[in-house]
Order: C-alpha cells, then structure tokens, then sequence
C-alpha cells in the first residue's frame, strides 16, 4: 500500500509537474499568464493524432512535429495577439483565454468529442518495482519530467538565451540597455512555453483518451501548481507539483477518487488566504532590508 | 563623436527635453548637471533608444503619446531611428540610473549579461578586466546582486556596460545615493574606464565630487541648455555655483 502510494504519487506528481512546466515557464520568462495553456495543450495532442492518423506518421514523429506546430504557434500568440496589449496584464489574461477556448470549441465544433481519440503510448509493456507493477510509458513520463526541469534549469541559468530571458524577466530596461529585444524575447518565452505544453500532451495523453474538457482541467491544474509553490519560481513549481500531487493521490486513496480534484482547488484558496506570494514566491521583504 | 541638435522629447503636453544640442567628441569625459526632472535622464534614455522604445511600446498599447524631434548623429550616423539593441551594437551603451542590476542574478551572470552581444572569449576576458577595475566584485561573484550594497550593484551595473564593450559610455546619476567612500570609489573607475579609450557622457545632480574627471560639462534646466563650458568655467560661474556645487 505505501509503495503502492509512493509510486503512484510520484507519477502524479510528475505529471503535474509536466503540465504545469509551460506555464510556469512562460510566466517567469516573460510575465505571461498564458491562459490559452490548456487549449495549446490539447491542441497538441489532437495534432499528434491527426499526424500519426490520418496522415500515417510513425507516431514518434507525428507527436514530434505537433509539438514544434504548438511552440510556433506559441510565437505567432505573442506575436499577433500579446504585442499590442503587452503590460496591461487584465487584457493579457483575457486575450489569451479567449484563444485557449477558441482552441478547444473549435476541436469541439468538429467532432472531436467521441472516445475514438487517443494517442499510441512509445513502449509498451511494464515493470514491478517492489511489488507494485507499473508501465513503461508511466516510467517514461517520470524520466522525462525530470529531465526536462533539469534541462531548463541549465538553460535558463547557464546559456546565453537563458540568461537574457531571466534578465529580460527582472528588468526590461536593463535587459534593452545591453541589447536585448523585448519582443524577441516574448516571442521566445511563448514559443517554449507553448512547446512544452505539447511536449507535456504527447507523453501524458497516452494514459488516457483525449476529451476536450481536459483543455480546461490542464490550465486549472497549472494555476494551482504554480499558485502553490510561487509564481516565477522553479523550486516553487516542482514542490508545488510534489505537494498537490502526492495530496491528491492521499486523499483519493483514503477518501475516495472524487476528492482527487478538490485538493487542487483547494489548495489555490488556502495558499492565496495565507501566503499570496506561495511557498517559494520573492523574498522581496528579504532584499527590501538589506 | 556624439552631436545631439535640436532634440526635443515631449511626454504627452510636458515637454522633457527642449531643443537641445551638444556634442560629445571622441575620448572625451561629458558632464550633464541638472535638479531632478531637469531632463538628464530622458536625454540619456533618448540616445540610447529607450526612449523611442518606450514611445513604441504606449503607441501600441494607445497609452501615453510620446513625441521625439530633432537630429542624433553617432560617428556620422542619423540615429535615432535605430533600436536600443543596434544602438549598442554600435558601441553606445546606458549605465542606468539607481545601479539597476538583475537582482535575482548572480554578480559574474549579470555580468555575463553585459556581452549579451558579444563573442563567449571576448566576454570572459571582459569579466577578468572588469574584475581588475572593481577588485570589490571578485569576492562577491557568486552572489546575488539584489543583496548588494547600493555601491556594489553600482559597480555591477558599471561592469555590465563595461562588458558591453562601449565607445561612448552613457553614464545616468552613477553616485546617486551612494556613500563618500563609494563615491570615490566609482569616480576611480570612471577615470580608469576613461584611460581606456571610452568617451563618457555622465549625468549628476550634485557635480563637486565628479568635477575633478570632468572635461566639459553642460548645466540643463527644465530640459533647457542654461550654461556649458569647461568644469573650471563651470564652477566660476556663481548661480551655477551655488545650485550644483554646493558652495
């Protein structure tokens, strides 16, 4: 039963993680609240399935190439709708919410709703790791998720583009004075925002069928996570994932899977009531002093 | 090196910047003095593109209409239409106002972030030069600059436009705030950096303590050119005198 917890809890935790990683990605980088999260997400998967379905790409290719159509559309988003009402945050939010629904009733519209649409998992078969059994495609999205916050870690601490990103992030005017574009920049952070959403469709949307209402779930699933452990922070967001996914899957073990979802609302709710900032926001406070 | 002629920034009705002109001539030291919102900083921001930057910015967002008139030549070159990042990628390079640092970052990244522009073994020997200009900064290269004193991030910010490999250094109020002994500290680097070959435009409100660097200076008011000379002529000039020495 704990190992059974353990394990379970971590792929969920993972999971979250994957999920939420645009987003948190997007919004430190460039301020973004990317509310069009959820749709990119899903848009991503049904792309992989109209590559891999009806045009017969072998599947690692078709969820490769709806993952790079996603991060471009990510740029396009910036460019054509974010540019113009670039700092005001209330149009931002709405803008981009208005494409995330867009998204999703369009796939809805079409017919996208039956349970015909699923994506083929990348290995098949399964393990069992002391005694609870668990599948390869389970293992993959762990060793994937991990990778991946790693990867960005270095990414956005040890290279060129990473660093101007973060200082674009910080302070817009100093970032200019040594020559970086706002724009280019904001481009860039939606783009790998929105590329990660599809990174996180391909190697989840396996476990399951894809239904458009997740659209909806995934964005509400990234406020919270992000909520929970500090906007704009890493830490933030990999313990933020930890702690609503092991939450989740305690409560749906002990208290049934009903409560699953209400643990991550509720956690939106109680970390906004205490500390708004969340578990790793700024220590403003901290640097004020010094 | 640098002619300004005739520029003139309006913020909406409020004029920032009333038809000014100066010239800045290669391995020169440049004072600008004035009182707050006397203009110094829009006039610094303006040769840097950050201004029209700004300009475009509100333009697209339908806030704040921002109006810039008048000729900014560099070495020849009509510049004012080009964007901050070409502006620095010609060798002109702000050094803004209040030691503005990336305060999540650490010393040696903000640094790093100075050569945005520039090739990785040109930035990694800027970083060492950097290094011997402020020895202060080696010690604390694994910190995070928003935990520094107003004089170290001073010195940060001083570096990161170092890195950026000026030939006209634009310098915005760089001993604003910062003690006697830090003061001095910056006016050594600011003679250092000017040894080296950059022209320095520098802004100051209260002039005295970077008098002694200085080779010609300009006193603006309200965004209006009042008195310019050479800092001795400067200094004898008694309303001049007593408004931005401290006599």
């Amino acid at each position: 039963m704990v190992a059974n917890l353990l394990i379970y809890g971590l792929v969920n935790s993972v999971v979250l993680m994957l999920t939420a990683l645009g987003f948190s990605l997007t919004f430190g980088l460039s301020g973004v609240a990317n509310f069009a999260h959820g749709g990119l997400y899903l848009l991503a998967g049904f792309l992989a399935w109209i590559f891999i379905n009806s045009f017969g790409l072998p599947a690692a290719l078709g969820m490769i190439l709806a993952v790079i159509v996603v991060g471009i559309l990510g740029a396009l988003i910036y460019r054509f709708i974010l540019m113009p009402v670039r700092g005001i945050v209330l149009s931002e939010v709405i803008s981009t919410f208005a494409v995330g629904v867009a998204i999703l009733e369009f796939f809805r519209w079409k017919g996208f709703v039956t349970y015909d649409f699923s994506l083929p998992v990348l290995v098949q078969g399964s393990v069992k790791i002391s005694g609870v059994s668990i599948d390869y495609q389970r293992l993959l999205i762990i060793a994937i998720g991990l990778a991946l916050a790693l990867l960005l870690w270095f990414f956005t601490h040890h290279t060129r583009i990473g660093l101007a990103l973060r200082g674009m992030s910080q302070d817009e005017y100093t970032a200019l004075s040594v020559g970086i574009e706002s724009d280019w920049a904001g481009m860039l952070s939606l783009a790998l925002g929105a590329g990660l959403a599809g990174v996180a469709a391909v190697v989840i949307l396996p476990l399951g069928i894809i239904s458009i209402n997740m659209g909806y779930d995934v964005l509400l699933i990234a406020l919270a996570v992000t909520v929970l452990g500090g906007l704009e922070s890493t830490t933030g967001l990999v313990v933020g994932s930890f702690f609503v996914g092991y939450a989740m899957v305690i409560t749906s073990t002990y208290l049934g899977p009903q409560w699953g979802e209400v643990v991550y609302l509720g956690a939106i709710v109680l970390v906004l009531a205490v500390k708004p900032s969340g578990l790793f926001g700024k220590s403003k406070e901290l640097e004020e002093r010094v | 090196m640098l002619k300004v002629k005739n520029l003139m920034v309006f913020f909406e009705n409020a004029l920032a910047v009333n038809d000014l002109s100066l010239e800045v001539n290669e391995g020169e030291v440049i004072g600008v003095f004035g009182s707050n919102s006397a203009g110094k900083t829009t006039l610094l921001n303006t040769i840097a593109g950050l201004t029209r930057h700004l300009k475009y910015r509100e333009q697209r967002k339908g806030g704040m209409r921002i109006t810039i008139n008048g000729e900014i030549k560099y070495a020849g070159e009509e510049i004012s239409r080009l964007k901050p990042s070409d502006r620095v990628a010609r060798g002109i390079v702000l050094c803004r106002e209040r030691h503005p640092v990336l305060r999540d970052n650490t010393v040696e990244e903000n640094l790093k972030l100075g050569g945005y522009l520039r090739k990785d073994g040109e930035i990694r020997q800027s970083i060492s030069s950097v290094y011997e200009l402020f020895p202060a900064l080696q010690k604390l290269k694994a910190r995070k600059a928003g935990m520094l004193s107003g004089g170290e991030k001073e010195m940060v910010a001083i570096g990161m436009a170092m890195i950026a490999k000026p030939k006209l250094l634009l310098m915005d109020e760089p001993l604003l705030g910062l003690s006697p002994a830090m003061q001095h500290e910056v006016v050594r680097g600011v003679k250092e950096i000017c040894r080296l070959g950059v022209t320095i435009l520098i802004s100051e409100q209260y002039a005295r303590p970077i008098m002694p660097v200085i080779d010609r200076g300009y006193v603006i008011e309200n965004g209006t050119m009042v008195v310019s000379g050479t800092g001795a002529e400067l200094m004898e000039n008694p309303e001049v005198k007593s408004a931005y020495f401290g006599a």
